[in-house]
């Protein structure tokens, strides 16, 4: 039995009741690995002690141990999320040599729940980008058609799902950095609440926007691993109080809002997917309607705002001389030496970062940071009238289909504006996720579902409701 | 107008040393995406006020102490405890 | 001339056990360099600050003893630029430009003898950054830099004041008095190294400002302001312009120097810190510190005047020195005689203060074996009437240097008055068998009386009580 094929539900319950052993399941993903990793590239490094994760399970299992919800369940982790004892390099030169002395609470959590991590997933450096082509370890290829780009930055999480390297992913989404690679390899892509999944241990690229998401094959598999890691931390204090738990349910009536500016604003190929899954949740008993979401127009120029600003600062620290990679410092005076190192940041990580500190020197605080963080607010009300008239606002992802490797990598504003669907909810704050649509030109296309803040339940009932019915499929052959 | 004077300026804010080339390929893009965001400029936004997260005085972190098991810092240039740094002129 | 003199003191928190935003501790002196880290405070990828509680207490009661306004949030701002000793290359504070952020504003200390007081512009809260230390000693010629990180994110306090001050010498008293209250508070330890220094800024005449960095204790910022103050003016005779500029305090040849490394204009990029949600101080927050604050140095002041009928000058004396305040407080406890022990602090045991230990432990009684206890033994002989106060004054001198209780020593001496009626007629008996002639002259003359009193003195040798003796003699006089 091919157990890499296997969701979530079926791994922890095989593995429980030993119909098959978490060693042998295991084992076939690092096989799967091996086999298709060329043409694949997801992974920056495979976790070496994993084989003895799964013998340490399976004992525990045979002496009639507790073991967690997901024991043995194979879990891969973007590279911008620390692992103790794990190099976690951020698919950068400044990161070369880092292993970090603690684990990321999510970690920690999927630990707790006994999961294992089978590797680190690539990135576009420092999680900044949309295609994961901004990497040191080479680009990550969709596993659909490896010319095309997986997306990014979380495209190694997406594409190590996709192409059944492991069970379920951790990534980042900061403007649709879990989303947009979901959408691109048919996977389901999940950004929480801003404050919902605690960010210790994520390395921060900005972060009032960013959260921790899970990927799986399944609407279940996420809700699995949702439960398995949201919840307050005190070790985060953007974090929100309590300890929630999402279910599977049946959802009659959904009040549904198709937002124009998103449909209106994307590929004829890629709006036809769309309005034939709206067709579906129709079907299934939704109340859909068209609506408008007017503050949509200046939500990019917000995010890139804000992202850069926050990066520019919270990329200072690498100077390399508490960790980075091998270079003395002897010999240098140490401006020289900080610029020194300091360029071997890639060309869209250096780009960001001037950019961020040209909206935030002086005397443009007000023109541009602040007047962000103002579109933020309106942008926060508009969505929150909406949802005093719908339960779920939707649309595609992605304006367009996946493209070609290489395409827009030397326009990096054309590549900006592909995030346009994206940003809004972290701009707000609230939860969206990416369900498989379907297919346009054999490539796949995914409809984008948001809901309130905190009301991830309600999302995960029409995202589940729709791919119940939709039934689009979620590996290639590889 | 972003200019490369500018741009020169802002890599020496971040500490980020850029090549000739870079420079030139950089101010353009930078000169592009800055006029961009200058949409941000012609939104009414006179009586919007940003969203603040807040927190309770009663839930920040109690005063209490403790050390952390394990070697925190990733550099071997070390001097009896020290972090070895560049010299300073 | 027009002088204009502001200051930025910064205290450490010395009182709080764990650093501003993570839980190493904040007693970093005598650490290996770097054994009291932990990611967070070394800004390790992916960790969080996380805000200690007392430390906005600790803030707090500062504001409010510095008569300040205490907003109902507060926030934190990176000021971004790049140093070895910063881990994140930003620094955690407070910034009040686009909006009220930080712990205090608005605030006013009266000083002196009360007839002077300075405005306070703002109070912050913000992190230490690390140390820097030359191989050789010296920075220029130092190969490498060594950092420790120890001190990283210790909570500091920073307190700037507008530039109300016109005369170095009202700058040390201002801070006599700052130092007086955050010791009174708690919440710093002024006698460990580092835990307050103090930058100043000053003007002549409307010319530029100058800063003077680097002033590692307070006696010395008086020295720095006064050698500034005489440049300034030097320069403005001879119209030469001050610029505008950062000056270094040099310890040893005491004199400002133009800085080394050149302080270009910083651009610090402020924002406010996404990590750090803004603090919602809740209106008990105020009143509850109020209650709960220990008591201030001008509250005491009031309370020995009024509670224990102390003269406001003694009480101001008293209140100077919080050891001598504290001291005086254990002793009344001990025995209950306010305006006797006080006098007995206040004229009697300063002039015995050791200065060179004085300075040397950071405190007012070292090397003098002196305890509450003592004073308040030596109060009770004296009240009692056991001993006059010239012998108490001898014994005083003695103790310090022993140790030994005052009633010891005054059982040693058989210094005990002379109570007993019939010793003390016996001595009278015998000075008016030596003295007849006197004793003559003072039967025709009242007054006369005090020679014999002195014999009776004398030959007690000073230990009998004159007013019992004198009165004895009196009666002795009419009788014969």
């Amino acid at each position: 039995m091919a157990l890499y094929t296997l969701d979530l539900g079926q791994v922890a319950a095989g593995i429980k009741s030993r119909e098959f052993s978490a060693e042998e399941y295991i084992y076939q993903l690092l096989e799967r690995i091996e086999k298709v990793e060329l043409k694949v590239n997801a992974f920056v490094s495979v976790n070496k002690e994993a084989l003895d994760k799964a013998r340490v399970i399976d004992k525990k299992i045979r002496d009639g141990e507790q073991v967690g919800a997901l024991a043995g369940v194979a879990v891969s982790i973007k590279d911008n999320i620390c692992t103790k004892g794990i190099k976690t390099t951020c698919a950068s030169k400044m990161l070369e040599t880092f292993v970090p002395p603690y684990d990321a609470t999510v970690v920690k959590r999927l630990y707790d729940a006994g999961a294992i991590v089978i590797g680190k997933t690539n990135l576009d450096e420092f999680a900044m980008g949309s295609t994961t082509e901004f990497s040191r370890h080479g680009t990550t290829r969709n596993p659909w058609d490896i010319n095309m780009v997986p997306g990014g930055s979380s495209g190694g999480s997406a594409a190590s799902v996709a192409a059944l390297e492991c069970t379920v992913s951790l990534g980042s989404d900061t403007g649709g950095s879990v989303r947009c690679p979901a959408s691109f390899c048919s996977a389901v892509g999940l950004k929480p609440t801003y404050g919902l999944i605690s960010r210790y241990g994520l390395v921060s690229y900005a972060n009032s926007l960013e959260q921790i998401g899970p990927f799986g094959r399944t609407v279940s598999d996420v809700v699995s691993v949702l439960n398995a890691i949201a919840g307050a931390d005190e070790n985060d204090h953007t974090t929100a109080e309590g300890k929630p738990m999402y279910s599977l349910r049946e959802r009659k009536g959904l009040r549904v809002g198709l937002v124009r500016e998103f449909i209106e604003g994307a590929e004829p190929t890629v709006a036809k997917v769309v309005h034939k899954a709206v067709d579906t949740l129709a079907r299934e008993g939704c109340r859909c309607e068209e609506t408008s979401l007017a503050s949509v127009q200046y939500a990019l120029a917000s995010y890139y705002t804000i992202a850069t600003a926050e990066a520019s600062s919270n990329l200072a620290r690498y100077d390399n001389i508490r960790y980075g990679f091998d270079l003395s410092p002897e010999g240098y005076e140490w401006n020289s030496y900080f610029a020194r190192v300091r360029s071997n940041f890639g060309e869209e990580v250096k780009r960001r970062v001037i950019v961020g500190s040209y909206v935030l020197s002086s005397g443009y605080y007000g023109k541009y940071y602040l007047k962000a963080q103002q579109v933020r607010s309106l942008l926060k009300r508009e969505l929150k009238t909406l949802f005093e008239k719908y339960d779920v606002l939707i649309g595609p992802t992605m304006p367009i289909l996946p493209f070609k490797i290489g395409e827009k990598i030397d326009d990096p504003l054309k590549m900006y504006l592909v995030d346009i669907d994206t940003v809004v909810a972290n701009l707000a704050g609230m939860p969206a996720v990416s369900v498989p649509a379907g297919f346009a030109d054999g490539l796949p296309v995914g409809l984008q579902i948001m809901a309130d803040e905190f009301q991830e339940q309600t999302m995960l009932d029409a995202a589940y409701l729709f791919e119940q019915a939709a039934k689009v499929q979620r590996s290639p052959e590889l | 107008m972003v200019t490369k004077e500018e741009v020169k300026r802002l890599s020496w804010l971040a500490r980020i040393e850029l090549s000739e080339g870079e420079l030139e390929r950089y101010t353009l893009q930078i000169e592009e995406i800055v006029k961009y965001l200058d949409v941000l400029d012609t939104i009414p936004l006179e009586h919007v006020k940003p969203v603040v997260a807040k927190k309770k005085y009663a839930d920040l972190r109690p005063d209490e102490s403790s050390g952390f098991e394990g070697n925190a810092l990733g550099t071997k240039y070390r001097k009896d405890g020290y972090v070895k740094g560049p010299r300073m002129v | 001339m027009d002088t204009k003199i502001g200051l930025e003191i910064h205290c450490q928190l010395t009182g709080v056990k764990s650093k501003l935003f993570c839980r190493c501790s904040c007693d970093y002196r005598g650490m290996i360099p770097n054994a009291n880290t932990c990611p967070t405070c070394l800004g390790l990828p992916g960790t969080l600050p996380l805000l200690n509680q007392k430390a906005v207490e600790f803030a707090g009661m500062i504001s409010l003893a510095l008569g300040c306004k205490v907003p109902d949030e507060i926030a934190f701002y990176r000021k971004n630029y790049f140093y070895p000793d910063l881990p994140k290359n930003f620094q955690l504070t407070q910034y009040n430009a686009y909006g009220i952020t930080s712990i205090g504003v608005e605030g006013r200390l009266e000083y002196g003898d009360a007839d002077k007081s300075a405005r306070i512009r703002r109070i912050q809260l913000e992190e230490d950054p690390g140390r820097l230390v030359y191989e050789g000693g010296s920075m220029e010629t130092s190969v490498y830099a060594l950092i420790d990180y120890n001190r990283a994110g210790v909570p500091l306090v920073e307190i700037v004041t507008e530039p109300d001050f016109a005369d170095p010498k009202d700058v040390r008293l201002f801070l006599d008095k700052i130092t007086s209250i955050i010791e009174h508070l708690g919440v710093c330890d002024t006698k460990l190294e580092g835990s307050v220094r103090c930058d100043a800024n000053v003007s002549v005449g409307g010319g530029n400002r100058v800063e003077i960095k680097n002033v590692s204790s307070f006696s010395d910022v008086e020295k720095a302001v006064r050698y500034e103050l005489t440049r300034q003016r030097t320069m403005a005779s001879r119209d030469i312009e001050v610029r505008s500029e950062t000056r270094h305090w040099d310890e040893a040849r005491k004199v400002t120097k133009e800085s080394r490394t050149k302080e270009e204009e910083q651009d610090y990029r402020y924002f406010p810190e996404p990590d750090v949600p803004a603090v919602v101080l809740e209106s008990k927050f105020v009143s509850s510190l109020m209650q709960s604050m220990p008591e201030l140095p001008d509250a005491r002041k009031e309370r020995f005047i009024s509670k224990y009928g102390l003269s406001a000058h003694v009480a101001q004396v008293l209140i100077d020195n919080k050891e001598m305040a504290d001291f005086f407080e254990s002793a009344i406890k001990i025995y209950s005689s306010p305006k006797e022990i006080a006098n007995w602090i206040v004229t009697d045991l300063l002039s015995f203060v050791d200065e060179r230990r004085k300075e040397l432990d950071q405190s007012l009684f070292a090397g003098l074996k002196i305890e509450p206890e003592h004073i308040a033994d030596l109060a009770k002989l004296v009240d009692q009437d056991t001993i006059n106060r010239a012998t108490a004054k001898q014994i005083l001198g003695q103790i310090v240097r022993t140790g030994e209780m005052p009633s010891q020593v005054a059982e040693k001496m058989q210094a005990g008055k002379i109570d007993d009626a019939g010793a003390l007629a016996q001595a009278v008996e015998s000075v008016f068998k030596a003295e007849q002639v006197a004793v003559q002259d003072a039967k025709r003359n009242p007054n006369a009386a005090n020679f014999l009193l002195g014999k009776v003195m004398q030959l007690t040798k000073g230990r009998a009580d004159p007013n019992a003796a004198l009165e004895m003699i009196q009666t002795r006089l009419k009788e014969a």
